[in-house]
């Protein structure tokens, strides 16, 4: 039975439908399609489409005939799970999420657990045996509703239950969290809808030029739990290792948990190995799909998953987040794996990524009997050796130099442009000087204790950014050198082909343009101003992304630079910005 | 209140080393308005000239200090302003720093790396909470606002870098070099500090 084309509002993400279009449907909705078509099950849902949210804006409300829709979509969800949506045995609760065909910024956040009221959540609680989870979902779902469709700005994620959530939404807007889970249900379609002419929204679309009128689709789907009984649980896969990019699938499952629990670090998740050993069926077929989702993905996969009494859900799959290190070594694989190109090999691994890779570590063994001045929070890694002062101006009279301080404030942000790295006595990773800091990519400790700047001051000290440790004088330091590295090796090869700028140490064509050597009052927050006529820049600033920018727009034809990948790739980004 | 002089001094408490224009577009003073005050300084000694780029000098940090009690005697006094001023401290001020950082690195497996900005959906987040967080602000703000109308103004740069990010600009965030979210984030900060004569928190 198909009931699919007797929908005006609705479509249903079916493996045997047709593929949808992305305008009619967004994107998410889309790819929730694409792993139901290519045999992967996903908790069932069903799309209102974007013609819905045309004619909500036509007709200053839901358009006639959406609510019996929505109905008419639960019922099918309810059916296939065996559920009831605000129901007091087995309730279904679902997730509403916003989709357009082009994702912007702006639009609402998933909420989840829709269909949670006090009756559900004691249904809740009889099912799974756990009053803590059912009580958790009802605080959850409270405030994402408070915050997502009432408009609440209070910070509600750490209120500790649904009561006091209750309370601090009264406490800042006017309107409840309805109990009747349909009203709950058309109201988010409803916020969905209205966050697709958010004030960010419109901002992002009259940037880039998209059309005003783009709407928004919304995904409706079922929650499933993996907290049920013994038989379910929940984790995560990498289908590359994210730390070194190692072609081997890499993960946790929590036996009896819930999404949250592996991202809270609540409880400690087991590996993998853990499902392969309860369920050697459930293994196989969660590795096989993972196999599946990185080779259509064209990239490593960080694929969420439920097992819900014995069986495997997908929740989602993305691009997986990755160290440098691994990036760089994905990127060489796909292409050697014949999946992508090396002209996309390189849009995968940006300059930053490339930077990190480069900088410069302490010997092997220097720092063993090395004399630790002071230590403190690792704040953005590197190592520099320089003399320390505890001034911005001695810092700008100074380059390459040490710049201690108490504590920085915009005051010093010249300084820190200057220095070679920032140590500070107060402060944690979200300081000041350690957000200027890793802006700039010059290494800096933070909250190293009081007296540091007095003890540190006029002494030659090597700053490990990485361990948060100054050391007494100068420790050698070991380079990569990308030359010798196969991946990024092949990857600068690559790189060279790709742009007409020519960089390295031996590449100068008259006249020279030397940002290093400006005078100390010129080296401010702004980038120099490049001589018309200009063929080659050098400078350290011309290292970074943004000089590199600067530079070719400024019409150079070549960057003096020891490592040239960073600058290549940069350049090669800002040609397809550009183009 | 800051006369157009002392005003122009106190730009430069905010930002360092900034031509007339730059000090101009912060304190939103008429630009003449600028010029003449750094000439002045200047003669006075309480600020340096570079090149078009203008510093505040030791003795123009005694002139401030020196006014800002005057100046602000009303505003210190006020116990809304006292507790707008915990507020911020604790609740925005600490949320936008601790977005920035989640903006700038990840946490991949455990540890926390730098952030290649490969998930828009991951930064997408962050700048929307960055919205939202900025839309609070506002109202945490409002008794410094009734009071002083440079703290609308800071709260309106922010805006609008925010946009800029949202359009895919992602220097704007926590870029060093524009007027970055964090960068006018932090002129504020320091403008409300020294309104009310606090001490950096940290």
């Amino acid at each position: 039975m198909s009931t699919v084309t007797s929908f005006r509002w609705l479509v249903i993400p079916d493996e045997t439908a047709t593929e949808p279009s992305r305008d009619l449907v967004g994107g998410k909705a889309w790819s929730l399609w694409r792993m139901r078509s290519l045999g992967l099950r996903v908790p069932p849902a069903f799309v209102v489409t974007t013609e819905a949210c045309a004619a909500y804006f036509a007709e200053g409300g839901l358009p006639d005939g959406l609510a019996d829709e929505l109905v008419s979509g639960i019922r099918m969800l309810e059916k296939q799970l065996g559920r009831t949506f605000g129901g007091t045995e087995r309730p279904l609760l679902v997730s509403v999420r916003s989709g357009a065909a082009i994702s912007m910024p702006g639009m609402m956040d998933t909420i989840l657990d829709l269909g949670c009221n006090d009756a559900v959540e004691a249904a809740l609680a009889a099912e799974s045996g756990d009053p803590d989870f059912a009580a958790e979902v009802h605080r959850r779902f409270t405030g994402f509703y408070g915050r997502l469709v009432l408009g609440c700005t209070d910070d509600l994620e750490d209120l500790p239950d649904t009561a006091s959530v209750r309370a601090a939404i009264a406490g800042d807007v006017d309107e409840m969290v309805p109990a009747d889970p349909w009203e709950q249900l058309r109201a988010a379609v409803a916020a969905v809808f209205q966050s697709s002419r958010s004030r960010r929204a419109v901002a992002y679309r009259k940037h880039y030029g998209i059309p005003d009128d783009l709407g928004t689709a919304v995904t409706v789907q079922a929650m499933v739990f993996g907290n049920l009984d013994d038989d379910s649980g929940t984790g995560v896969l990498f289908t590359r290792n994210p730390v070194d990019g190692t072609r081997e699938p890499y993960g946790e499952y929590l036996q009896r948990g819930q999404g949250e629990d592996v991202v809270s670090g609540r409880v400690t998740p087991k590996p993998l190995t853990d499902l392969h050993e309860r369920w050697p069926t459930v293994h196989t077929e969660l590795l096989e799909a993972a196999d599946r989702l990185d080779r259509e993905g064209k990239d490593a996969q960080d694929i969420e998953f439920t097992v819900q009494s014995g069986e495997l859900f997908l929740l989602q799959s993305r691009p997986a987040k990755r160290t440098a290190r691994a990036a760089v070594r994905i990127a060489v694989e796909l292409v050697d794996e014949g999946v992508i190109e090396p002209a996309e090999a390189l849009s995968r691994v940006t300059a930053d990524q490339i930077r990190t890779l480069l900088r410069p570590e302490i010997a092997a063994g220097a720092a063993d009997s090395a004399e630790v001045l002071v230590s403190g929070v690792a704040a953005s890694p590197g190592v520099a050796t320089g003399v320390v002062v505890d001034t911005p101006e001695a810092a700008q009279a100074n380059p390459g130099c040490i710049l201690v301080r108490k504590s920085t404030s915009p005051d010093d942000v010249h300084g820190m442009i200057a220095a070679a790295a920032v140590v500070t006595e107060q402060g944690g990773a979200t300081s000041h000087a350690a957000v200027v800091s890793r802006a700039l990519d010059t290494p800096c400790v933070v909250g190293c204790g009081t007296g540091t700047v007095e003890s540190l001051v006029g002494r030659i000290v090597t700053v490990d950014a990485t361990t948060g440790r100054v050391y007494a004088g100068e420790l050698p330091t070991s380079a990569v050198d990308e030359s010798r590295d196969e991946d990024l090796r092949r990857l600068t090869e690559w790189a060279e082909g790709a742009t007409p700028l020519q960089v390295g140490t031996d590449v100068a064509v008259e006249p020279v343009f030397d940002a290093d050597t400006l005078p100390a009052e010129e080296l401010g927050e702004q980038l120099p101003d490049i001589p018309s006529g200009t063929k080659t820049v050098r400078g350290a600033i011309f290292c970074a992304p943004d000089g590199v920018r600067a530079a070719l727009d400024s019409g150079v034809d070549a960057i003096v630079t020891a490592h040239r990948l960073p600058v290549l790739l940069a350049a090669i980004a800002h040609h397809r910005r550009t183009s | 209140m800051l006369d157009p002089y002392e005003l122009t001094v106190h730009t430069l408490t905010l930002r360092q080393l900034g031509s007339a224009e730059q000090l101009a577009e912060i304190n939103a003073l008429p630009i003449g308005d600028v010029e003449d005050a750094l000439e002045k300084a200047v003669a006075d000694g309480a600020v340096m000239a570079a090149r078009g780029n203008y510093m505040i000098t030791p003795a123009g940090r005694a002139v401030l200090d020196g006014v800002y009690p005057r100046a602000f005697a009303d505003l210190r006094s006020d116990p809304a302003i006292t507790e707008a001023m915990d507020s911020f401290e604790t609740g925005v001020n600490k949320q936008v720093l601790a977005l920035t950082t989640d903006w700038q690195t990840v946490e991949v497996d455990g540890t926390r790396v730098s952030n290649d900005h490969a998930d828009a959906d991951y930064d997408n987040k962050i700048i929307a909470k960055l919205g939202r967080v900025h839309e609070k602000t506002q109202k945490v703000l409002r008794p410094l606002a009734h009071r002083d109308p440079l703290v609308d103004r800071f709260l309106d740069r922010i805006g609008a870098a925010l946009i800029r990010a949202e359009g895919g600009e992602s220097d704007y965030v926590s870029g060093v070099r524009v007027d970055s979210v964090h960068t006018v984030w932090f002129q504020m900060h320091e403008h409300i500090l020294r309104l009310t004569g606090r001490e950096r928190p940290e």
